[in-house]
């Protein structure tokens, strides 16, 4: 595979990561009388899922009880996809399989119409309808991966709840993440706002990893409850100017009004220190942004073009300094306050050093960078440059998965992108994140769809598609989706799907159903009759002839029709003379009289209608009956499918009509025939493989007399 | 006559759930605002089978009150009055009575497997009075199971096809006649006083050259107990009158230059009669012609079939819709299980 066999340094031994700790292994012993010696063996085999399965077959040392060898079931899956709670959650996570399967399949729909038109060269990347596809697909899918902020605010806000408490996945982090560089071209001025809109989204993922300003600020929440005058405490002021730093504005200016100054029994003798502190909040609340909206509850002033963002940016930043200067300070008797509202200062006017000591990670930096110091940051390659200085300020030991993927893609280095990608978050995520990559630039798009022949002439983009397409094919409720990649992928697909409805097991009923809808929608015809012919010789096999006949059928599959032919006429033979005649009507109504499905079970069909207008007869003497039967006799015989076997008990049968009273029912050409078969019977029997009918032994002398009787009956008569 | 609009106003939910979906089926509600359903689901990760009461509420969200772990996965779902009856995979059938108001099972009867069937019994229907309960299997026995009031079941085997047939749907038709059906789009007509076989039987080739199909569901609608109306393979949806046997009316399939229209070409999974209709359908309805039926496919549509009409899509889904049921009490809710485990739940306005 492709970008994943990276060696790391903390697991330089093993390839698939493998923690012995999760989960414990299921063991499941093997018993078995065989006598020594027995060759020890170890097999290795897929199970189901990730799901490696061991076995170890090997002669028992002593003979008491002890297990003839164990079969080890291993879940092997990659560290980081494991450990994310809400990946862990099958159900929920087939979920997004489920969801992803639309989008996929109508992007891939767009493609091929867009490719058989003439117009569509390799430019696809520049097109503007065909970006905008693609960022509907990544709208779609990542609606998938969680809603967004959607959670209900509360009639009655609590003041003192400054943070909502909301898990987001990383998986959504890193889709966002690709979607801003990749898919979302109209947005590309304002890269830095969107970074700092998904930081405040996504700031809480790092915590578990590293200090964040998400953490400092939950940790306040929880101290908040029990401070009275908050602005005695260093803690209040550090979440202050954390909050500010990475641009969370509301938040700033809520906490900012929890300042004891505000309260009513106060106002008159902190008037001064509260004018300062509403300044400075009304301030933050007007900082004006590069950006073309802001959702509801955010703060700030949008600009949505450079020369007035830049006009507004300096008279903001005017405002701040004559403040900074003002005199008002001096009168200000609250140290504390005065001092970090100073401070606050300096972080609104980009103070390098002020920023840095409010920020954990450098992420978090980087983005206090974007705010305060270089908004107009832009094109990837001066971006990168600022993250490494970043880096190189706040430095980390091992970097989160997040931050890898920020600086491959910032490093504009697609297989970086594709390993981190697949190495952190899984064969879905690849599989999905091709298309947003190849739309991202054209230098993407040819490493991707380049064939290559250290993966056996397929591009990388099929290979993941294949990979991922392996994944849903090992799971009994995904196998069903696996068809809509296999068939997107040019060069090994079919086959592929081929191999996997071959695998399905065709004897379950429904499973078979949904193999020969498959096979209708990809036009696998000899796939779907193959598993027809399974499913068919399967009923047959466990007594359910009916349905063994149905589906053989159903193949048209006429050398084992006519095999189970032979068969049935065996039965036919024994049971149909009983009264068990009913319980054969079902199955020769389902033969049909039509000669060229069935093979030489047509037979039955004749043979039925002869044994009934056989039995009108019995019943009373009508020489219309009678009339019918004998014709329908002279039909059985003629026809070339009857069977050897069944002349004779056909003709002892049907004594009754040779021997009719009033009239000969057959006339001398037909009697004739008849003759000639009995002889040529006669002459079979000579031969060593004949199958005697199991009749009383006069039976052919009594037919032959009755015969030459009917003859000469019908010579007379004619 | 104006021309009728062919769209009806629907409310969809779709309610995730964490199982495949086998069978669902509404309960009878005991009072307004609070109504029950039954879900016969498999969860492919532990393999455990398991049939759920859950309530419904008006939000729309899913409760699940209690669960009773059947011997082997869902084939067939169905329910009445007083009870629950479920047909297995490996041949067993369970009955259950529901206590809806303490939300429990207050007692169960359980047939084991190997004991009416061989193998799957792949239908099963019970008298809307209770009682009686006919099963089929692809093992071609058809079995009727009683109940009495105390609880104890009684059951014998009305025909033994000895695998020669396999039955895959079952229906009542009345106290005394069933109606089957099974490869080929063969439909028997059966009655319980006469033994040996059924009393009459159709098989649906017109078709002819192409290939035969399987029938998936069987209804009969109260007021027209001569009538059936089937579905099974390649979208095919037809009505069998007893009293024209010859001369199935085709509401949707491939079809010798009929003009029934071809709603879906995959699976038919299930068919009910419509019992939901608006006041222009009733001055429509004649004693000749075909209920309104409504039925689910595998290629993911809901949709409502009416005689020498275009059909009425109600829902167009990536997946299959496997299975669905019609609030006998509320006919303008249906509620659809879907193959990517979830239920859809679907108001007409």
């Amino acid at each position: 595979m492709p970008g994943l066999l990276t060696p790391s340094n903390d697991t330089s031994s093993s390839i698939i990561p493998y923690s012995s700790d999760s989960t414990t292994p299921t063991v499941y012993t093997l018993n078995h009388n065989l006598k020594p010696p027995t060759t020890p063996r170890l097999s290795i085999s897929w199970s189901r899922g990730n799901s490696l399965r061991v076995t170890v077959f090997r002669s028992p040392v002593t003979t008491d009880n002890e297990p003839g060898g164990k079969v080890v079931e291993l879940n092997l899956s990659g560290e980081d996809v494991d450990s994310d709670i809400e990946i862990n959650n099958a159900a929920r996570w087939r979920r997004i399989v489920y969801g992803s399967v639309s989008p996929f399949a109508h992007l891939q729909n767009k493609k091929n119409a867009l490719a058989a038109l003439d117009e569509f060269r390799r430019s696809v990347s520049h097109d503007g309808d065909w970006s905008k596809y693609v960022l509907q697909y990544s709208k779609e899918i990542n609606s998938l991966l969680g809603s967004k902020k959607s959670s209900p605010t509360p009639l009655i806000e609590d003041p003192k709840t400054v943070l909502k408490v909301e898990e987001p996945s990383s998986l959504k982090a890193a889709w966002e993440l690709l979607e801003i560089f990749y898919a979302d071209k109209q947005s590309h001025p304002w890269i830095p706002e969107q970074l700092v809109d998904w930081l405040s989204d996504y700031d809480v993922l790092f915590s578990g990893q590293v200090p964040s300003v998400h953490l400092k600020l939950v940790e306040f929440q929880a101290e908040l409850i029990n401070i009275q005058e908050v602005e005695n405490e260093p803690t209040y002021w550090q979440a202050i100017s954390s909050a500010l730093a990475v641009g969370w504005l509301d938040i700033v200016v809520k906490l900012l009004r929890l300042h004891g100054s505000y309260q009513l029994n106060q106002l008159g003798t902190r008037e001064t220190e509260n004018g300062l502190v509403e300044a400075v909040a009304v301030l933050v609340s007007k900082m004006p942004r590069m950006r073309a909206d802001l959702p509801l509850g955010k703060l700030g002033e949008c600009y949505n073009n450079k020369s007035d963002f830049m006009r507004a940016w300096e008279k903001w930043r005017a405002q701040i300094t004559k403040l900074d200067c003002s005199a008002f300070w001096l009168q200000c008797s609250h140290n504390q306050t005065k001092e970090n509202l100073k401070n606050l200062l300096q972080i609104l006017l980009g103070n390098t050093s002020t920023v840095s000591s409010a920020t954990c990670h450098w992420v978090e930096l980087y983005i206090a960078h974007f705010l305060y110091i270089r908004p107009f940051t832009s094109g990837l390659e001066s971006m990168y440059v600022l993250a490494q200085k970043c880096i190189q300020l706040k430095p980390i030991s091992t970097p989160h998965k997040l931050m890898r993927l920020i600086l491959g893609i910032l490093e504009e280095n697609t297989e970086v992108v594709l390993a981190e990608c697949s190495r952190s978050f899984g064969p879905w995520m690849i599989a999905h994140a091709t298309e947003l990559l190849t739309a991202g630039s054209v230098e993407a798009e040819i490493l991707l769809k380049e064939e290559r022949d250290n993966l056996g002439g397929i591009s990388i983009e099929e290979s993941h598609r294949l990979v991922y397409a392996q994944v849903l094919s090992s799971h009994a409720l995904t196998w069903q989706i696996a068809p809509i990649y296999l068939i997107s992928c040019m060069k090994h697909g079919v086959g592929l799907l081929e191999i996997l409805l071959y695998k399905q097991p065709a004897y379950h009923s429904q499973v078979l159903l949904k193999n020969i809808e498959i096979c209708r929608m990809y036009d696998l015809d000899s796939v779907s009759s193959t598993a027809m012919k399974i499913a068919g010789v399967h009923h047959w096999k466990h007594g359910r002839k009916g349905a063994g006949v149905f589906w053989l059928q159903q193949a048209r599959d006429e050398v084992r029709l006519n095999r189970i032919a032979q068969k049935l006429f065996d039965f036919v033979g024994k049971s149909i003379s009983d009264e068990s005649f009913e319980q054969w009507e079902g199955l020769i109504e389902l033969l049909g009289s039509e000669s060229k499905t069935v093979g030489g079970l047509e037979f039955l069909h004749k043979y039925r209608d002869f044994k009934k207008s056989l039995q009108q007869v019995q019943d009373g003497v009508f020489t219309d009956a009678a009339r019918k039967a004998g014709e329908a006799l002279i039909l059985l015989m003629k026809n070339p499918s009857t069977p050897q076997r069944f002349w004779l008990p056909l003709l002892y049968d049907s004594l009754k009509l040779l021997n009719w009273r009033e009239r000969p029912l057959l006339n001398v050409s037909q009697t004739n025939m008849l003759l000639n078969k009995l002889q040529e019977l006669s002459v079979a029997r000579l031969r060593p493989d004949f199958v005697e009918a199991g009749l009383p032994p006069e039976a052919l002398s009594s037919v032959r007399v009755a015969l030459a009787t009917n003859l000469g009956r019908a010579i007379l008569e004619e | 006559m104006e021309p009728e609009p062919q769209t009806t106003q629907t409310n969809l939910h779709i309610l995730p759930q964490s199982s495949y979906i086998d069978s669902l089926r509404f309960l009878p509600p005991i009072s307004a605002f609070s109504r029950h359903i039954a879900v016969a689901s498999f969860n492919s990760d532990t393999s455990i089978p398991s049939l759920t009461l859950h309530s419904l509420t008006t939000t729309p969200t899913l409760t699940p009150i209690t669960s009773f772990t059947p011997s082997s996965r869902i084939t067939s779902l169905k329910t009445t009055q007083s009870l629950i009856a479920a047909s297995t995979v490996t041949g067993s059938v369970h009955i259950l009575f529901p206590n809806l108001i303490n939300g429990t099972f207050e007692s169960e009867v359980n047939v084991p497997d190997n004991v009416l069937h061989s193998g799957r019994v792949s239908g099963l229907d019970v008298l809307e009075s209770g009682g009686e309960c006919v099963s089929v299997g692809e093992d071609g026995r058809v079995n009727v199971i009683s109940v009495g009031e105390d609880g104890r079941v009684d059951y014998r085997k009305v025909f033994d096809g000895k695998g020669l047939v396999s039955f895959t749907a079952v229906k009542w038709a009345s106290q005394m006649e069933f109606v089957t059906g099974g490869f080929g789009n063969c439909v028997q007509w059966w009655d319980v006083r006469r033994a040996g076989g059924p009393v009459s039987q159709f098989k649906g080739n017109w078709a002819q050259g192409a290939t035969s199909g399987i029938i998936h569901s069987i209804d009969i609608h109260p007021s027209r107990k001569h009538t059936c109306l089937a579905g099974g393979s390649y979208g095919t949806v037809f009505a069998w009158d007893l009293r024209r046997p010859q001369q199935p009316i085709v509401l949707s399939g491939i079809d010798n230059g009929e003009t029934a229209a071809c709603i879906s070409e995959s699976d038919v999974w299930e068919v009910h009669y419509d019992t939901f209709m608006s006041a222009s359908d009733h001055a429509k309805l004649s004693s000749k012609g075909v209920l309104p039926a409504m039925i689910c496919s595998e290629d993911g549509i809901l949709a409502v079939l009416k005689q020498g009409e275009e059909p009425t899509e109600l829902l167009a889904e990536n997946c299959a819709i496997n299975c669905f049921d019609i609030d006998p009490h509320n006919p303008s809710d249906v509620i659809c299980g879907l193959e990517w485990e979830s239920i859809a739940l679907l108001t007409r306005a």
